[in-house]
């Protein structure tokens, strides 16, 4: 596969599974303050194996960077998310695959601008 | 980190760096059209990048594990060109002044221990003429991919000895080097540098 088709998939595919855990932690808890610094600290420590697992087929920092920030991101907004009333699972799912999306794209375009300088 | 610890390393090396290589192939192949004369390559490891060097080169590869050196044999014999391999530390290597043209240092700034050092022996050994051929990853101007570098660093020096927020262009002046070919592979992190001694 493309490496740089990949990283969108590896960052589609780490905001998703960001959210759904954070969603299944702190779906219960209704303090927004809280579940946002709870899912902040469950992304970042979530994100650390699937660094290590994916380091060696994609490349280390084209892992670290993009998901350093996804597992922070998608984990403070997906807490925050999680506390609404009837907010259905596959809508926060959906949520941590689009941040997750972006923050890929915003990396892609970033390395543009920093390899033609 | 020591070399026994790189020796445990090795086993594992190029699982480690298969994603790297993909990656940085191309960008790799471009910078080492510039090595030529006498090359001293600096942490050869399990020999990776020979693969990205032109035919024909003289270069002397040194590492300081010995497993590593062991596991760069296949990739040394199958190389069109001569590699001569030697243990040795690249802070304090054995040659005499001015004895490479060409100096060659692929990831190893990030894990010495004394980057500066290194540098000033590194300059020790090249002719006044020679070049450093630099392909290394340092510690981004960012702040948000610099802040992640640094907390990441933590953990891969205690793994593998390597340090995430290594300032090598700042650290190559510091040596007494001059800057004058400066790209960037990704994003401000990976870069394939060029310097020269001063004049």
């Amino acid at each position: 596969m493309n490496l740089k088709v990949a990283d969108f998939f590896i960052g589609t595919f780490a905001g998703g599974t960001v959210a759904l855990v954070v969603y299944l932690a702190l779906s219960s808890q209704s303090n927004m303050f809280l579940t946002m610094v709870a899912g902040g600290l469950i992304g970042m420590a979530l994100v650390l194996p699937l660094k290590i697992l994916l380091m060696p087929f994609f490349g280390a920092f084209e892992v670290v960077i993009p998901l350093g920030i996804i597992g922070m991101g998608v984990g403070m907004t997906t807490g925050m998310l999680s506390t609404l009333p009837d907010i259905s699972g596959y809508v926060v799912i959906a949520w941590g695959d689009l941040i997750g999306f972006i923050v890929a794209g915003i990396i892609y375009f970033s390395n543009q601008r920093y390899t033609t300088q | 980190m020591t070399a026994k610890s790189y020796d445990g390393v090795a086993r594992v090396f190029d699982l480690l760096r298969a994603g790297d290589m993909r990656r940085w192939e191309p960008a790799q192949q471009t910078l080492f059209k510039n090595l030529k004369g006498r090359i001293l390559y600096v942490g050869i490891g399990t020999g990776q990048e020979i693969v990205n060097f032109p035919p024909g080169l003289d270069i002397t590869a040194i590492d300081m594990s010995y497993e590593m050196l062991k596991r760069s044999g296949p990739r040394v014999q199958n190389y069109n060109g001569d590699i001569h391999r030697s243990q040795m530390d690249a802070q304090t290597t054995g040659f005499r002044d001015n004895t490479f043209d060409t100096v060659l240092t692929v990831c190893v700034l990030c894990s010495v221990k004394h980057p500066v050092n290194c540098l000033q022996e590194l300059k020790r050994v090249l002719k006044p003429d020679g070049e450093l051929v630099m392909f290394e990853h340092v510690l981004s101007k960012n702040p948000i991919y610099g802040f992640i570098l640094k907390f990441m660093s933590y953990m891969t020096e205690y793994l593998e000895g390597t340090y995430l927020d290594r300032n090598t262009v700042e650290n190559a002046e510091a040596a007494g080097f001059k800057i004058h070919s400066h790209k960037n592979v990704y994003l401000d992190i990976v870069k394939a540098l060029r310097a020269k001694p001063p004049e």
